[in-house]
Protein backbone atom coordinates (compact mmCIF):
# COMPACT_ATOMS: atom_id res chain seq x y z
CA UNK A 1 0.00 0.00 0.00
CA UNK A 2 3.03 2.29 0.07
CA UNK A 3 2.91 5.24 -2.63
CA UNK A 4 5.61 7.28 -3.33
CA UNK A 5 3.36 10.45 -5.00
CA UNK A 6 2.64 13.76 -3.70
CA UNK A 7 -0.12 15.20 -2.31
CA UNK A 8 -1.80 18.07 -1.79
CA UNK A 9 -4.65 18.29 0.79
CA UNK A 10 -6.04 20.74 3.08
CA UNK A 11 -6.26 18.63 6.18
CA UNK A 12 -3.60 15.98 6.57
CA UNK A 13 -4.64 13.41 10.09
CA UNK A 14 -1.45 11.60 11.37
CA UNK A 15 -2.92 8.42 12.82
CA UNK A 16 -5.74 5.75 11.50
CA UNK A 17 -7.13 4.96 14.98
CA UNK A 18 -10.47 5.94 16.20
CA UNK A 19 -9.76 9.52 16.71
CA UNK A 20 -7.93 9.90 13.23
CA UNK A 21 -10.51 8.05 11.79
CA UNK A 22 -13.87 10.30 13.25
CA UNK A 23 -11.02 13.07 12.75
CA UNK A 24 -11.56 12.49 8.53
CA UNK A 25 -15.11 11.98 8.94
CA UNK A 26 -15.77 15.68 10.64
CA UNK A 27 -13.51 16.87 7.65
CA UNK A 28 -15.15 15.12 5.48
CA UNK A 29 -18.46 16.88 6.70
CA UNK A 30 -16.66 20.41 6.53
CA UNK A 31 -15.63 19.60 2.86
CA UNK A 32 -12.23 19.64 2.91
CA UNK A 33 -9.80 17.16 1.20
CA UNK A 34 -8.08 14.67 3.62
CA UNK A 35 -5.87 12.82 3.76
CA UNK A 36 -5.35 9.63 6.80
CA UNK A 37 -2.07 8.40 7.26
CA UNK A 38 -0.69 5.48 9.64
CA UNK A 39 2.20 3.27 10.00
CA UNK A 40 0.31 -0.15 10.59
CA UNK A 41 -1.04 -1.12 6.92
CA UNK A 42 -4.68 -1.09 8.40
CA UNK A 43 -6.59 1.44 9.84
CA UNK A 44 -7.93 1.42 13.62
CA UNK A 45 -4.70 2.21 15.80
CA UNK A 46 -4.74 0.74 18.79
CA UNK A 47 -7.83 -1.44 18.48
CA UNK A 48 -6.58 -2.98 15.36
CA UNK A 49 -3.04 -4.04 16.74
CA UNK A 50 -3.88 -4.80 20.09
CA UNK A 51 -7.75 -5.75 20.88
CA UNK A 52 -9.58 -6.48 17.94
CA UNK A 53 -11.33 -8.94 19.44
CA UNK A 54 -12.10 -7.18 22.98
CA UNK A 55 -15.87 -5.82 23.38
CA UNK A 56 -15.97 -2.33 24.00
CA UNK A 57 -18.84 -1.04 26.09
CA UNK A 58 -18.25 2.49 26.36
CA UNK A 59 -19.14 3.96 22.98
CA UNK A 60 -22.16 6.38 23.03
CA UNK A 61 -25.28 4.98 21.46
CA UNK A 62 -23.39 1.14 21.19
CA UNK A 63 -24.05 -0.98 24.41
CA UNK A 64 -21.20 -3.08 23.04
CA UNK A 65 -19.48 -3.45 19.98
CA UNK A 66 -16.33 -5.70 18.96
CA UNK A 67 -13.30 -3.29 18.40
CA UNK A 68 -13.08 -4.32 14.95
CA UNK A 69 -16.38 -3.85 13.98
CA UNK A 70 -16.28 -0.06 15.27
CA UNK A 71 -13.42 0.29 13.20
CA UNK A 72 -15.64 -1.03 10.60
CA UNK A 73 -17.70 1.37 11.14
CA UNK A 74 -15.65 4.25 11.30
CA UNK A 75 -13.89 3.54 8.20
CA UNK A 76 -17.18 3.50 6.40
CA UNK A 77 -18.16 6.59 7.74
CA UNK A 78 -15.35 8.38 6.52
CA UNK A 79 -15.00 6.52 3.11
CA UNK A 80 -17.85 8.59 1.21
CA UNK A 81 -15.67 11.36 1.64
CA UNK A 82 -12.51 9.60 -0.04
CA UNK A 83 -10.01 10.50 1.85
CA UNK A 84 -6.04 9.81 0.64
CA UNK A 85 -5.14 5.92 2.38
CA UNK A 86 -1.10 6.48 3.29
CA UNK A 87 -1.15 3.42 5.34
CA UNK A 88 2.04 1.54 6.08
CA UNK A 89 4.46 5.02 6.25
CA UNK A 90 5.89 6.78 8.72
CA UNK A 91 5.55 10.53 8.76
CA UNK A 92 9.59 11.68 9.20
CA UNK A 93 9.50 15.83 9.06
CA UNK A 94 7.00 18.57 9.15
CA UNK A 95 8.22 21.31 8.02
CA UNK A 96 6.58 24.89 7.61
CA UNK A 97 6.23 26.01 3.83
CA UNK A 98 4.95 29.47 3.70
CA UNK A 99 1.70 29.40 5.78
CA UNK A 100 1.15 25.81 5.23
CA UNK A 101 2.61 22.11 6.11
CA UNK A 102 5.01 20.36 4.05
CA UNK A 103 5.37 16.29 5.41
CA UNK A 104 7.50 14.06 4.38
CA UNK A 105 6.74 10.06 4.26
CA UNK A 106 9.01 7.13 5.04
CA UNK A 107 8.02 5.75 1.53
CA UNK A 108 9.40 8.78 -0.51
CA UNK A 109 6.71 10.86 -1.26
CA UNK A 110 5.40 14.41 0.37
CA UNK A 111 1.91 15.77 1.75
CA UNK A 112 1.59 19.48 1.55
CA UNK A 113 -1.37 20.47 3.92
CA UNK A 114 -2.47 23.51 5.43
CA UNK A 115 -3.79 21.97 8.59
CA UNK A 116 -2.17 18.92 10.44
CA UNK A 117 -4.18 16.68 12.98
CA UNK A 118 -2.17 14.06 14.89
CA UNK A 119 -4.16 11.80 16.29
CA UNK A 120 -1.25 9.40 16.93
CA UNK A 121 -2.05 8.01 20.55
CA UNK A 122 0.54 6.13 22.14
CA UNK A 123 3.03 6.57 19.06
CA UNK A 124 3.42 4.25 16.05
CA UNK A 125 2.84 0.21 16.51
CA UNK A 126 5.64 -1.87 14.83
CA UNK A 127 5.30 -5.34 14.71
CA UNK A 128 7.50 -6.88 17.71
CA UNK A 129 10.72 -8.72 15.99
CA UNK A 130 11.73 -11.99 15.79
CA UNK A 131 15.03 -12.21 18.37
CA UNK A 132 16.74 -13.94 15.06
CA UNK A 133 16.29 -13.77 11.61
CA UNK A 134 15.56 -10.14 10.39
CA UNK A 135 17.99 -9.89 7.23
CA UNK A 136 15.11 -12.46 5.77
CA UNK A 137 12.55 -9.61 5.73
CA UNK A 138 10.93 -9.19 2.77
CA UNK A 139 13.32 -12.38 1.90
CA UNK A 140 10.17 -14.90 3.70
CA UNK A 141 9.87 -13.21 6.92
CA UNK A 142 6.71 -11.24 7.40
CA UNK A 143 4.78 -9.68 9.72
CA UNK A 144 1.20 -9.67 8.12
CA UNK A 145 -1.04 -11.78 5.82
CA UNK A 146 -3.09 -9.23 3.95
CA UNK A 147 -3.49 -11.99 1.38
CA UNK A 148 -3.45 -15.47 2.33
CA UNK A 149 -4.07 -16.76 -1.04
CA UNK A 150 -0.51 -15.63 -2.33
CA UNK A 151 0.61 -18.13 0.10
CA UNK A 152 -0.78 -20.90 -1.43
CA UNK A 153 1.38 -24.37 -1.51
CA UNK A 154 4.04 -22.74 0.35
CA UNK A 155 4.91 -24.31 3.19
CA UNK A 156 4.40 -21.55 6.15
CA UNK A 157 5.87 -21.46 10.26
CA UNK A 158 3.60 -19.08 12.54
CA UNK A 159 5.43 -17.48 15.48
CA UNK A 160 2.85 -16.65 17.92
CA UNK A 161 0.23 -17.46 20.31
CA UNK A 162 -2.04 -14.82 19.81
CA UNK A 163 -5.40 -13.68 17.83
CA UNK A 164 -3.00 -12.72 15.33
CA UNK A 165 -1.28 -16.16 15.01
CA UNK A 166 -4.66 -18.39 14.57
CA UNK A 167 -6.58 -16.59 12.69
CA UNK A 168 -3.50 -16.51 9.84
CA UNK A 169 -3.79 -20.15 10.81
CA UNK A 170 -7.24 -20.75 10.36
CA UNK A 171 -6.81 -19.03 6.65
CA UNK A 172 -3.56 -20.68 5.40
CA UNK A 173 -4.62 -24.01 6.97
CA UNK A 174 -6.69 -24.92 3.93
CA UNK A 175 -3.88 -23.61 0.95
CA UNK A 176 -0.67 -23.92 2.48
CA UNK A 177 1.55 -27.05 1.69
CA UNK A 178 2.83 -27.89 5.61
CA UNK A 179 1.82 -25.27 8.31
CA UNK A 180 3.45 -24.92 11.75
CA UNK A 181 2.58 -22.80 14.28
CA UNK A 182 5.52 -22.01 16.90
CA UNK A 183 4.62 -20.66 20.41
CA UNK A 184 6.85 -19.74 23.11
CA UNK A 185 4.70 -20.71 26.14
CA UNK A 186 2.17 -23.97 26.49
CA UNK A 187 -0.61 -22.09 26.70
CA UNK A 188 -2.51 -19.69 23.89
CA UNK A 189 -4.19 -16.27 24.34
CA UNK A 190 -6.31 -16.79 20.96
CA UNK A 191 -10.03 -17.33 21.10
CA UNK A 192 -10.85 -20.15 22.24
CA UNK A 193 -13.01 -21.73 19.32
CA UNK A 194 -10.20 -20.50 16.98
CA UNK A 195 -7.36 -22.27 18.88
CA UNK A 196 -9.70 -25.35 19.15
CA UNK A 197 -10.34 -25.23 15.52
CA UNK A 198 -6.84 -24.65 14.50
CA UNK A 199 -5.64 -27.81 17.16
CA UNK A 200 -7.94 -30.37 15.39
CA UNK A 201 -7.08 -29.13 11.86
CA UNK A 202 -3.79 -30.78 10.32
CA UNK A 203 -1.48 -27.78 11.80
CA UNK A 204 1.27 -28.49 13.58
CA UNK A 205 1.66 -26.95 16.46
CA UNK A 206 4.85 -26.72 18.57
CA UNK A 207 4.68 -25.25 22.57
CA UNK A 208 7.28 -24.27 24.39
CA UNK A 209 9.46 -23.55 21.71
CA UNK A 210 11.14 -20.62 20.07
CA UNK A 211 12.72 -19.73 16.83
CA UNK A 212 16.35 -19.78 17.10
CA UNK A 213 17.87 -19.54 13.38
CA UNK A 214 16.34 -18.46 10.25
CA UNK A 215 18.51 -20.28 7.05
CA UNK A 216 18.05 -19.47 3.26
CA UNK A 217 20.05 -17.88 0.86
CA UNK A 218 18.15 -15.48 -1.89
CA UNK A 219 15.08 -16.15 -0.35
CA UNK A 220 14.21 -18.14 3.27
CA UNK A 221 14.41 -22.02 3.16
CA UNK A 222 14.43 -23.12 6.71
CA UNK A 223 13.88 -22.01 10.82
CA UNK A 224 15.70 -23.62 13.17
CA UNK A 225 13.34 -24.30 16.27
CA UNK A 226 14.92 -24.99 19.74
CA UNK A 227 12.29 -26.62 22.54
CA UNK A 228 12.56 -25.76 26.64
CA UNK A 229 13.76 -29.34 26.78
CA UNK A 230 16.98 -28.29 24.72
CA UNK A 231 15.68 -30.32 21.45
CA UNK A 232 16.48 -29.07 17.99
CA UNK A 233 14.26 -29.60 15.11
CA UNK A 234 14.71 -27.78 11.59
CA UNK A 235 11.65 -27.35 9.44
CA UNK A 236 11.47 -26.49 5.98
CA UNK A 237 9.55 -23.59 5.43
CA UNK A 238 9.39 -20.51 2.29
CA UNK A 239 7.84 -18.37 4.65
CA UNK A 240 7.86 -17.36 8.48
CA UNK A 241 5.09 -15.26 9.61
CA UNK A 242 5.97 -13.36 12.86
CA UNK A 243 2.94 -12.84 14.50
CA UNK A 244 4.33 -11.43 18.06
CA UNK A 245 1.85 -8.25 18.62
CA UNK A 246 3.32 -4.91 18.16
CA UNK A 247 5.45 -2.40 19.89
CA UNK A 248 4.80 1.21 20.44
CA UNK A 249 7.42 3.91 19.65
CA UNK A 250 6.37 7.39 19.94
CA UNK A 251 8.38 7.85 16.51
CA UNK A 252 9.93 11.13 15.04
CA UNK A 253 7.16 13.13 16.28
CA UNK A 254 9.24 14.68 19.59
CA UNK A 255 11.35 15.84 17.08
CA UNK A 256 8.57 18.50 15.61
CA UNK A 257 9.14 21.01 18.01
CA UNK A 258 5.78 20.79 20.03
CA UNK A 259 5.42 20.99 23.01
CA UNK A 260 5.11 17.78 24.91
CA UNK A 261 5.03 16.30 28.65
CA UNK A 262 6.31 12.92 28.59
CA UNK A 263 4.48 10.70 25.20
CA UNK A 264 1.51 13.60 25.35
CA UNK A 265 1.32 16.68 23.45
CA UNK A 266 0.11 19.74 25.37
CA UNK A 267 -3.41 21.03 23.68
CA UNK A 268 -5.64 24.26 24.72
CA UNK A 269 -9.25 24.11 24.25
CA UNK A 270 -9.39 24.21 20.84
CA UNK A 271 -6.89 21.63 20.25
CA UNK A 272 -4.28 23.78 19.39
CA UNK A 273 -0.78 22.77 20.01
CA UNK A 274 2.46 25.03 20.15
CA UNK A 275 2.31 25.17 16.18
CA UNK A 276 0.40 27.12 14.19
CA UNK A 277 -2.24 24.98 11.87
CA UNK A 278 -1.01 21.93 13.89
CA UNK A 279 -4.23 20.25 16.02
CA UNK A 280 -3.99 17.17 18.23
CA UNK A 281 -6.83 14.56 19.57
CA UNK A 282 -7.05 11.27 21.18
CA UNK A 283 -4.94 9.69 23.76
CA UNK A 284 -2.41 11.71 22.49
CA UNK A 285 -2.95 15.08 23.89
CA UNK A 286 -3.05 16.38 27.09
CA UNK A 287 -4.77 19.22 29.24
CA UNK A 288 -5.81 19.36 33.08
CA UNK A 289 -9.04 17.20 33.52
CA UNK A 290 -7.61 14.90 30.48
CA UNK A 291 -9.62 11.43 30.54
CA UNK A 292 -7.84 9.05 28.60
CA UNK A 293 -10.93 7.51 26.40
CA UNK A 294 -12.59 6.80 23.28
CA UNK A 295 -15.59 8.86 23.73
CA UNK A 296 -13.02 11.52 24.62
CA UNK A 297 -10.92 11.22 21.31
CA UNK A 298 -14.09 11.22 19.48
CA UNK A 299 -15.10 14.72 21.02
CA UNK A 300 -11.66 16.03 20.89
CA UNK A 301 -11.73 14.92 16.65
CA UNK A 302 -14.77 17.13 16.37
CA UNK A 303 -13.31 19.75 18.21
CA UNK A 304 -10.02 20.16 16.26
CA UNK A 305 -11.41 19.68 13.29
CA UNK A 306 -13.84 22.56 13.39
CA UNK A 307 -11.77 24.76 15.03
CA UNK A 308 -9.07 23.59 11.60
CA UNK A 309 -11.62 24.94 9.32
CA UNK A 310 -11.08 28.10 10.34
CA UNK A 311 -7.65 28.09 9.70
CA UNK A 312 -8.31 26.52 6.28
CA UNK A 313 -10.90 29.10 5.53
CA UNK A 314 -11.46 32.33 7.98
CA UNK A 315 -14.68 33.22 6.85
CA UNK A 316 -16.48 29.64 8.21
CA UNK A 317 -17.49 29.72 11.49
CA UNK A 318 -16.19 27.10 13.95
CA UNK A 319 -19.77 25.65 14.55
CA UNK A 320 -20.32 22.70 11.44
CA UNK A 321 -24.32 22.79 11.88
CA UNK A 322 -25.82 19.84 12.80
CA UNK A 323 -24.94 16.35 10.65
CA UNK A 324 -28.81 15.69 10.33
CA UNK A 325 -29.32 18.63 8.21
CA UNK A 326 -27.35 17.23 5.28
CA UNK A 327 -29.65 14.96 4.12
CA UNK B 1 -3.57 5.52 36.64
CA UNK B 2 -1.17 2.70 36.00
CA UNK B 3 -1.28 -1.36 36.78
CA UNK B 4 0.50 -3.12 38.97
CA UNK B 5 1.69 -6.76 39.76
CA UNK B 6 0.66 -8.27 43.23
CA UNK B 7 2.03 -11.05 45.08
CA UNK B 8 0.10 -13.72 43.48
CA UNK B 9 3.22 -13.40 40.82
CA UNK B 10 5.72 -14.32 43.22
CA UNK B 11 7.56 -17.29 42.05
CA UNK B 12 5.31 -17.76 38.78
CA UNK B 13 6.80 -15.76 36.65
CA UNK B 14 4.41 -17.08 33.63
CA UNK B 15 5.82 -13.55 31.29
CA UNK B 16 3.05 -13.48 28.76
CA UNK B 17 2.10 -10.00 30.01
CA UNK B 18 5.67 -9.66 28.66
CA UNK B 19 5.13 -10.75 25.46
CA UNK B 20 1.67 -8.70 25.15
CA UNK B 21 2.99 -5.09 26.65
CA UNK B 22 3.17 -2.54 23.41
CA UNK B 23 5.49 -0.60 25.63
CA UNK B 24 7.62 -3.40 27.13
CA UNK B 25 6.79 -1.84 30.50
CA UNK B 26 6.96 -4.98 32.38
CA UNK B 27 10.40 -5.78 33.86
CA UNK B 28 11.55 -8.73 35.11
CA UNK B 29 13.06 -9.35 38.36
CA UNK B 30 14.39 -12.70 40.48
CA UNK B 31 10.86 -14.28 41.73
CA UNK B 32 8.67 -11.43 39.97
CA UNK B 33 7.70 -9.24 37.58
CA UNK B 34 7.20 -5.28 37.87
CA UNK B 35 5.55 -2.95 36.25
CA UNK B 36 7.20 0.29 35.30
CA UNK B 37 4.45 3.01 36.74
CA UNK B 38 5.62 5.63 34.69
CA UNK B 39 6.29 4.17 31.39
CA UNK B 40 2.83 2.30 31.94
CA UNK B 41 0.07 3.20 29.02
CA UNK B 42 -2.92 2.02 31.08
CA UNK B 43 -4.01 0.12 28.32
CA UNK B 44 -4.45 -2.77 30.22
CA UNK B 45 -3.55 -5.47 27.71
CA UNK B 46 -1.65 -7.02 29.97
CA UNK B 47 -4.21 -7.83 32.61
CA UNK B 48 -6.12 -10.66 31.08
CA UNK B 49 -3.06 -12.64 29.89
CA UNK B 50 -1.90 -13.23 33.91
CA UNK B 51 -2.53 -17.05 34.49
CA UNK B 52 -2.68 -15.80 38.40
CA UNK B 53 -4.03 -12.66 37.76
CA UNK B 54 -1.98 -10.93 39.62
CA UNK B 55 -2.30 -7.88 37.61
CA UNK B 56 -4.87 -4.98 38.48
CA UNK B 57 -5.21 -1.19 38.91
CA UNK B 58 -3.77 0.58 41.31
CA UNK B 59 -6.78 1.41 43.25
CA UNK B 60 -7.87 -2.15 43.33
CA UNK B 61 -4.85 -3.15 45.66
CA UNK B 62 -7.30 -2.66 48.81
CA UNK B 63 -7.02 -6.08 49.96
CA UNK B 64 -3.91 -8.15 51.96
CA UNK B 65 -1.35 -7.08 49.52
CA UNK B 66 -1.96 -3.04 49.20
CA UNK B 67 1.60 -3.11 49.66
CA UNK B 68 2.30 -3.85 46.30
CA UNK B 69 0.70 -1.08 44.43
CA UNK B 70 3.84 1.05 45.98
CA UNK B 71 6.06 -1.70 45.79
CA UNK B 72 5.93 -1.83 41.53
CA UNK B 73 7.36 1.28 41.42
CA UNK B 74 9.55 1.07 44.39
CA UNK B 75 11.54 -1.26 42.33
CA UNK B 76 12.18 1.58 39.63
CA UNK B 77 13.16 4.19 42.24
CA UNK B 78 15.27 2.77 44.51
CA UNK B 79 18.69 1.40 44.05
CA UNK B 80 18.03 -2.41 43.71
CA UNK B 81 20.29 -4.85 46.10
CA UNK B 82 23.47 -5.01 44.31
CA UNK B 83 22.39 -2.43 41.92
CA UNK B 84 24.80 0.99 42.50
CA UNK B 85 21.55 3.53 41.10
CA UNK B 86 18.07 3.15 40.41
CA UNK B 87 16.99 1.63 37.29
CA UNK B 88 14.90 4.81 36.70
CA UNK B 89 12.51 4.72 33.50
CA UNK B 90 14.93 2.54 31.03
CA UNK B 91 12.52 2.54 28.15
CA UNK B 92 11.78 -1.01 27.62
CA UNK B 93 12.48 -3.96 28.93
CA UNK B 94 14.24 -5.23 25.33
CA UNK B 95 17.04 -2.32 26.49
CA UNK B 96 17.77 -4.23 30.17
CA UNK B 97 17.15 -7.46 29.96
CA UNK B 98 16.43 -9.79 33.22
CA UNK B 99 17.24 -7.85 35.78
CA UNK B 100 17.29 -10.63 38.14
CA UNK B 101 17.14 -9.42 41.71
CA UNK B 102 13.69 -8.11 43.98
CA UNK B 103 12.61 -5.69 45.86
CA UNK B 104 12.65 -5.72 49.97
CA UNK B 105 9.33 -6.92 50.07
CA UNK B 106 9.45 -9.61 47.09
CA UNK B 107 12.32 -10.94 49.13
CA UNK B 108 11.37 -11.63 52.44
CA UNK B 109 8.62 -13.70 51.08
CA UNK B 110 8.82 -17.26 51.61
CA UNK B 111 9.40 -19.32 48.53
CA UNK B 112 6.67 -20.86 47.40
Amino acid sequence: MSDVQNHDVDILIVGAGPSGLYAGYYAGFRGLKIAIADMLELPGGQITALYPEKKIFDVAGFPEVLGRDLVDRLVAQVEPFAPIWILGQRIEGLERSGERWSVQLSGGGRVTTTVVVITGGIGTFEPRALPVGREYEERGLIYYVPKPTELAGKNVVIVGGGDSAFDWAMALEPIANELTLVHRRETFRAHEHTIELVQNSRTKIITSAEVTAIYGEEQLTSVEVTLKSGSVEVIDAEVVVAALGFVAHLGPLAEWGLEMSKRTIIVDTAMRTNLPGVFAAGDITEYPGKVRLISVGFGEAAIAVNNAMTVIDPSKSVFPGHSSENT
Amino acid sequence: MAYAIGAACIDIKDKTCMDVCPVECIYEGGRKLYINPVECIDCGVCVPTCPVEAIRPLEEFDGGDIEFATDNATFFSEALPGHEYPLGNPGGVSRTGTIGVDTTLVSGYHPR
